[in-house]
Parts: C-alpha cells; sequence; structure tokens
C-alpha cells in the first residue's frame, strides 16, 4: 500500500541551525497522525516541507507518491492546508475567498463546502476582516477540507475554536478517517489530538523523540495512586509496591476522625494490575488511582536529553 | 482548472477600493490643473512668472516649455502629479504583490494550492499591469475630456502615447517592488526597491537638466527615457518610442527575474 505521507530522514537546516533533524515516518491513507512539540520543535517546518514550500537539506519526503518540492500544482490540489498562522484576505467577505480557494485548488463540491460551512457556524456573507480569530480558523478549515483531499495537513487546527467546534472538528476528522484521507496534524499539546489521532509522533528541537500509537502511549503513561492506610508501610510493604511498579512519592500520617491513618501518595507507569492484590492486603480505607496523564507523558519526553527513538517509523 | 487567472481576479477583487481612489485621484489632480491653463499658460502669466524663477528649478520642474498646452500638461500633470500618484500606487500594489502576501503568511496558503509559483509571479505582475492600466485609462481620458475647454491642444495621438509613456514608468517602479519581493520575501525591501527606481530616475533627470557636465546621468534615468522626448508635443517621434522600448525591455527582465527568483526560493521560512 502507498503511504500518503512518507518521511525519511527529512532535515532542514538554515544556516547553521538545525530546524529537523533526520525525522522519518509514514502517514498511511485512511489514518490520522498528529505530531505535538513545544514552539519551535520543528511541526511547522515539517509542514512546510510536506508541501513543497521549502526544501529539504537531507532526506525526503513522498507526499501521495510525488516530490512535493518538485511536483506540480496537480499535487496540492490533492492536499488540504490549513496553516499555523492563518492570514486571510481582510477586505473581501468569506464567500468570497472561498471561492477563490475553490478555484486554485480540487474540485470543490457546492453542496458539500455549504454543509462543512452549516457545520461549523460559519457565516460566510461577512467581510474576513470582521470576523473573530476563532471563525477565521474555521474559514481555513474550510478552505482545506472542501475539496476532499487525499492529504489533510494542518497545523494547530484546533487553536482558538469553542469546544463545540472542536468537537465538530475532531468529528470532521473521524469522517475524513473513515472516508479514506489521511490527517497530519499538529498541536503543543496532546489533549488536542489523542481523540482524533491514531498515532503520535513527539518532536523536540527537531528530534524526533518518540512515535508511537497513542493507546501505546496511554498504556505506559504514568497514573498517579493515592491510598489511605490504618498503619505506615513497613519496609517489605513498601520493597513490594516499588516492585509492582509503584514509585512512592510521599507518605504522610494524617489525624481523620477515626484516629491517626497514613496517606501515600505515589505514581506507577503502565498498567496498575501487578499492584491490585498488594493493595489490597494492606487493607486500605481508600485507593484512587487515576487515569493515565498522557501530557504528563509526553512532558517526559520533551525533558528528555537526547534524540530516544529518532529514525524509528511506524505505520 | 475551474478558470482562467484566478489570482488576477482576485488581486483585482480585492483592490477594488484602491482602484476607484487613484483613479479618482487623477481625475481631481487633472481637474486641479487642466482647466487653469488658458488664465496661467496662454495668457503669459506663467511665462513671467518661469522668467523669474532660477533657471535651475525651472529645469529641474520641467517647466521649460510650460507656455505650451502639450508643455504644460506635461510638467504639471504626467510629469508631476500624475507620476507621484501613479508611483505611489505602482510601488503599493508591486510591495504588495508577492514581499507583502509572504510577510503577512499569505503567500504560503496561496502555493499550497494547485498554483505553480512561475504561476503566482507571471498573474501578479498581470494584475499589477492591469490595474495601472485602469488609472492610467482614467488619466488618459480626463487629459482628453479636457483638452478643448482647457485650450491644451494635444492631439488625441500624443496624449495616448504621453500616457502610455507615464504607464511604463510607473510600471516599472511597481515591478521592481514586485520583483525585490519576489527575490527576498521582504515589504520593505520591496518598497525601498520600487521607491529607489522612481526618486532616482526623478533625480538623476534633474541633475543632467541643471549641468552641461552632468548630463550623462540622464542617460541613467528611466524618466528621461518616457519624458524628455515631449511625448506629448511629439508623439512617438524625438526618440519616445526608443525610450519606451528600453522601459518596456527592462520591465521584462524584471518578470522574469521575478519568476525565477520566487521558484527557487524557501517560502515563509
Amino acid at each position: 500500500m502507498q503511504h500518503a505521507l512518507e518521511l525519511r530522514d527529512l532535515t532542514k537546516r538554515y544556516g547553521t541551525r538545525t530546524a529537523l533533524d533526520t525525522v522519518s515516518l509514514t502517514v498511511p491513507p485512511g489514518s490520522v497522525v498528529g505530531v505535538i512539540g513545544p514552539n519551535g520543535a520543528g511541526k511547522t517546518t515539517t509542514m512546510r516541507l510536506i508541501l513543497g514550500l521549502i526544501r529539504p537539506s537531507g532526506g525526503s519526503a513522498t507526499v501521495l507518491g510525488a516530490d512535493p518540492w518538485r511536483a506540480g500544482p496537480g499535487l496540492r490540489r490533492r492536499i488540504g492546508y490549513l496553516p499555523g498562522e492563518l492570514r486571510l484576505d481582510s477586505r473581501i467577505t468569506g464567500a468570497d475567498l472561498l471561492e477563490h480557494f475553490g478555484r486554485i485548488s480540487g474540485p470543490v463540491d457546492g453542496r458539500f463546502r455549504s454543509g462543512l460551512v452549516d457545520r461549523l457556524g460559519l457565516d460566510p456573507s461577512r467581510r474576513v476582516g470582521t470576523l473573530s480569530k476563532g471563525n477565521k480558523q474555521k474559514l481555513g478549515l474550510v478552505q482545506a477540507f472542501m475539496h476532499r483531499p487525499e492529504l489533510l495537513v494542518l497545523d494547530e487546527p484546533t487553536s482558538g475554536l469553542d469546544p463545540l467546534v472542536q468537537r465538530e472538528f475532531l468529528a470532521l476528522v473521524r469522517e475524513a478517517k473513515a472516508g479514506g484521507q489521511a490527517v497530519f496534524l499538529s498541536s503543543h499539546v496532546i489533549s488536542e489530538v489523542q481523540h482524533g489521532a491514531d498515532h503520535v509522533a513527539v518532536l523536540r528541537e527537531g528530534h524526533l523523540v518518540r512515535s508511537a500509537r497513542v493507546a501505546d502511549l496511554r498504556d505506559e503513561a504514568p497514573r498517579s495512586v493515592r491510598l489511605e492506610l490504618d498503619h505506615a508501610l513497613t519496609e517489605a510493604q513498601a520493597r513490594a509496591l516499588d516492585r509492582a511498579g509503584l514509585e512512592i512519592l510521599a507518605m504522610e500520617e494524617a489525624q481523620g476522625p477515626a484516629g491517626g491513618r497514613v496517606v501515600v501518595e505515589g505514581r506507577v507507569s503502565g498498567s496498575p494490575a501487578a499492584l491490585i492484590p498488594l493493595v489490597a492486603e494492606l487493607a486500605p480505607r481508600d485507593v484512587v488511582i487515576e487515569e493515565p496523564d498522557l501530557e504528563q507523558a509526553v512532558l517526559g519526553l520533551y525533558g528528555r536529553p537526547g534524540p530516544v527513538h529518532a529514525g524509528v517509523r511506524h505505520g | 482548472m475551474a478558470s482562467t487567472l484566478p489570482l488576477v481576479r482576485h488581486a483585482v477583487q480585492r483592490s477594488r477600493v484602491g482602484l476607484v481612489g487613484w483613479s479618482a485621484g487623477v481625475v481631481a489632480a487633472s481637474l486641479l490643473y487642466l482647466p487653469i491653463y488658458p488664465s496661467m499658460g496662454a495668457s503669459g502669466q506663467l511665462q513671467s512668472v518661469v522668467s523669474s524663477l532660477p533657471a535651475e528649478l525651472v529645469s529641474t520642474l520641467g517647466f521649460d516649455s510650460i507656455t505650451t498646452g502639450a508643455g504644460y500638461a506635461q510638467a504639471t500633470l504626467l510629469g508631476l502629479i500624475g507620476f507621484v500618484l501613479l508611483t505611489i500606487a505602482a510601488v503599493g500594489w508591486g510591495a504588495a504583490a508577492i514581499g507583502g502576501e509572504e510577510e503577512s503568511g499569505a503567500l504560503e496558503l496561496t502555493l499550497a494550492h494547485g498554483v505553480t509559483r512561475p504561476q503566482v509571479a507571471l498573474e501578479a505582475a498581470l494584475a499589477l499591469g492591469l490595474r495601472l492600466a485602469v488609472v492610467c485609462g482614467v488619466l488618459l481620458g480626463a487629459l482628453l475630456a479636457l483638452d478643448g475647454p482647457s485650450e491644451l491642444g494635444i492631439p488625441a495621438a500624443h496624449a495616448v502615447v504621453g500616457t502610455f509613456a507615464l504607464y511604463l514608468l510607473s510600471l516599472l517602479s511597481g515591478l521592481a517592488s514586485l520583483t525585490a519581493g519576489a527575490l527576498t520575501g521582504s515589504r520593505t525591501a520591496s518598497i525601498a526597491a520600487g521607491a529607489a527606481v522612481a526618486v532616482l530616475g526623478y533625480a538623476f533627470n534633474a541633475l543632467g537638466n541643471q549641468a552641461e557636465a552632468a548630463s550623462w546621468v540622464k542617460d541613467l534615468s528611466p524618466y528621461d527615457w518616457a519624458f524628455s522626448p515631449a511625448p506629448l508635443a511629439n508623439g512617438l517621434g524625438n526618440g519616445a518610442a526608443g525610450g519606451m522600448a528600453v522601459i518596456l525591455g527592462l520591465c521584462g527582465i524584471l518578470v522574469v527575474a521575478a519568476v525565477v527568483g520566487l521558484s527557487r526560493r524557501d517560502i515563509g521560512g
């Protein structure tokens, strides 16, 4: 199967600064890949390389089977692009602007476009200059989706959108995926991509530090654990919990209404299953095991000293 | 492709207000200057004013033949206020076309669509040429309409040639801006390039007119190539055709440079 997007050791240098360093990843048709990373991690550079706006310094990008730097306009008609810093002409109406983009992209089905405009709650008769940031973002989304491109490249697509519209956007992404379109989107926080994306690629300072299925990332993400006990842990109990994966962060005594008790706070990465029999033996008053915190997992990746998984590919 | 020249259409659509404004400006300038010719130039009043001015100032302003209808229209309208208005319009549009669009981030989105970079450069140049043609067309209309009432006595064919010379001169400044934008992606550099062509052209012409020893600098001035042959008085004769051909050739070179420059460069950094 041909990938919608295949990056191989893709590198972009500006002078002595390396904006993107040997990044490899693939996006198969009908899949959604989210790239996350802090500002300056190389997300936008990656997208500009995919669109053929800038030329790679090394490696290659293959987009729908073609080299985007050399490919003609035919390739870009098959791509929908939403730039991270969306600048639209403010002097004309939204409808005129969509008409214009329709003329320079793939054939647009007028009914499908009106459907998008309605679903996102956009008033196309207003001049672009009078629209709020969120409404401009909606225009940007409509122009990216309206010609039903085979590949959608969306840089921070949900920025400025209210939660209801964000949900509608996620629905659009799911429908695109169901229709066999590939989606490559970026965000600086994982919460925006974890619901829509199958795969997550984490970029930091131009390196791909992790590329994994969202489910795998969730499995290994840390969960907070809180135990309320009648007695302090013995050394043996603490060692057993540690072997079962619980990293104990704090242990303190507290006075409750029913006498003294001990609160143990800790963190477990991956499945907490091994902990449960041990905890049951402790006969705790209360146990809280929270949902995995993907944000925490990703922040951990940002902080790592080097490119741990650079060059690892998925898909 | 759903339509021809989509980018030209978009550019013209976006600058409708500007087009109307600049057209109104050249009409107002024509109405301000031309109707007073009979009371000023033809009556000899202006001649006495001009005689009292320092000779250098007279030649700098191009007032040497201000007592004829063609000389008056050249010195006041085409050579001065019209030149200034059209140069500002041309540099503004030329700088916005590529440098301004790139700096704002809009060019990135255009290029992500089904267009080629040569197409973007060529359609931008064409949109610039079209808009300037509209304003110059309005100026020509005003000149022709006021020629009789203002007793200028300029033959229609000469009015066409004179306005066309101004058109080419402003197009050159506009294309200098557009091409600087295509090469650098900077709006500031675009404005500087277009303004430099216009200002230096005007200054070289004025300097060359002042002193015999410096007359060679006039040869570097597009303003001189366009207007020294006095096209309103002489039509295509007196070297006007040659001068305009040189400007047209330079315009062509600038367009080629814009196409090549935009095609090879990273956009949006």
